[in-house]
């Protein structure tokens, strides 16, 4: 299936936005000041659904006219594109979005057409799926290894960078006993947060004071 | 802007096709997907993690509610997004210079495409279809497709290293721990912040 590659899935939906000539504020123009409120890094909804790779949303005002002798023409409706690369099925990321990020989410889809909250989890991931546009092709060029095991990976590649910088000019004996610190450090490190800028783990100066203090 | 979050930019194309066309580009995609090597200049790029084409046909968009009013359009539409490392220039230039053939395949269907070569009018086409990202999250903000790559590779040769010295003597850990070294050094580059481009 087009939606796949490997172990990841590619979402593509398009949420008709309500229009209300009587509304304050037009809903596109909601959908885009709440957007322009959430957070990017760590704090975002989307490190919550924590099986995110990565994920955009959109305000598609109109299709493109790109001029003569093509046909110029206009949608009725502006539409909510949301467009995310995640591990696993979608029922299971639609489930997690409705029952991880409610408020957000309801905070952005209330301003789309037949959109009928995240209370009813089904009716939700129902109305997703209608707005559901299959992918016709799907590229990803890392489609093997999970959110978790990539920041793992990050955090690790960090690790082993300075531990062999840290570690130059020792002893075999010494080697060998700081090699099997550092791994019991590394199986002992938190868990990488999505989202942060870095590693997933701490900035690499604190790690680095670690390491000093340590050996 | 939000089309950037740190390393990755977002971009969002859409481009009008004769609905007769269209069945030609949902072939020719089927067969892109279908066979691997002729995926083979895109990963070589490695500079894009996700990118997707979606075909819309005009008869397709969404309708959510009774009291929405129904699209009558005369266009079926090719969708294009990528999450994709470096500047948009240096994106397009890219795909102009390597990928001409195959995205000529996908967007000469598409009205008024000028073709990837040479490589101004296909930006300007590019920049006329192209809409702005107003909300953009990546897990991996600092790290590049290569890092990500280079990463996963210093895991498995970690984890390889660590079962092969189990129960060595210091001497024979040393030297294996050479050949580690050997194996990793050109996967530890640091990721950080994107430098700054056009």
């Amino acid at each position: 299936m087009a939606n796949q590659s490997g172990n990841v899935y590619g979402l593509t939906v398009l949420s008709p936005i309500l229009q209300d000539p009587n509304a304050e504020t037009s809903h596109n123009c909601a959908i885009r000041m709440n957007l322009a409120g959430l957070p990017r890094d760590e704090s975002s909804p989307f490190a919550r659904v924590s099986s995110t790779h990565m994920a955009r949303l959109v305000v598609m005002d109109d299709v493109v006219y790109v001029g003569m002798p093509s046909c110029e023409e206009h949608l009725k409706s502006q539409y909510l594109v949301f467009e995310t690369n995640f591990d696993g099925d979608l029922d299971t990321y639609l489930a997690r979005m409705a029952g991880e990020i409610p408020t957000e989410v309801d905070g952005i889809w209330q301003h789309c057409w037949g959109y009928p909250g995240v209370q009813d989890v089904g009716a939700f991931i129902s109305y997703m799926k209608m707005c559901q546009i299959t992918t016709t092709f799907y590229f990803a060029d890392v489609n093997n290894k999970t959110v978790q095991q990539t920041l793992r990976a990050l955090q690790t590649q960090a690790a082993v960078a300075e531990f062999i910088e840290n570690n130059q000019g020792r002893t075999p004996v010494e080697l060998q006993k700081s090699f099997a610190d550092f791994l019991q450090m590394l199986r002992n490190a938190p868990p990488p947060i999505p989202g942060r800028p870095g590693t997933g783990g701490p900035p690499r100066i604190e790690t680095r004071m670690k390491w000093a203090t340590k050996n | 802007m939000a089309n950037i979050n740190y390393k990755t930019y977002a971009m969002n194309a859409i481009t009008p096709m004769k609905w007769w066309k269209t069945w030609i580009v949902r072939v020719f995609l089927f067969i892109l997907g279908a066979i691997k090597p002729l995926q083979k200049d895109l990963v070589q790029l490695s500079f894009i993690h996700f990118a997707r084409w979606v075909i819309i046909t005009r008869s397709k968009f969404p309708h959510a509610a009774q009291q929405q009013p129904k699209e009558e359009l005369k266009y079926d539409y090719l969708l294009f997004f990528s999450n994709f490392n470096g500047t948009w220039n240096q994106y397009i230039d890219a795909f102009s210079a390597v990928l001409s053939r195959g995205l000529n395949s996908i967007w000469r269907w598409s009205e008024k495409f000028p073709g990837s070569v040479p490589v101004t009018p296909f930006k300007q086409y590019i920049a006329r279809c192209q809409f702005d990202t107003d909300y953009y999250y990546t897990a991996y903000p600092y790290a590049a497709t290569n890092d990500v790559k280079a990463a996963h590779r210093v895991q498995s040769a970690l984890e390889a290293f660590e079962k092969e010295s189990a129960g060595k003597s210091p001497e024979e850990f040393a030297r294996s721990y050479l050949t580690f070294l050997v194996a990793v050094q050109r996967d530890l580059g640091e990721t950080g912040k994107a430098p700054i481009g056009t």
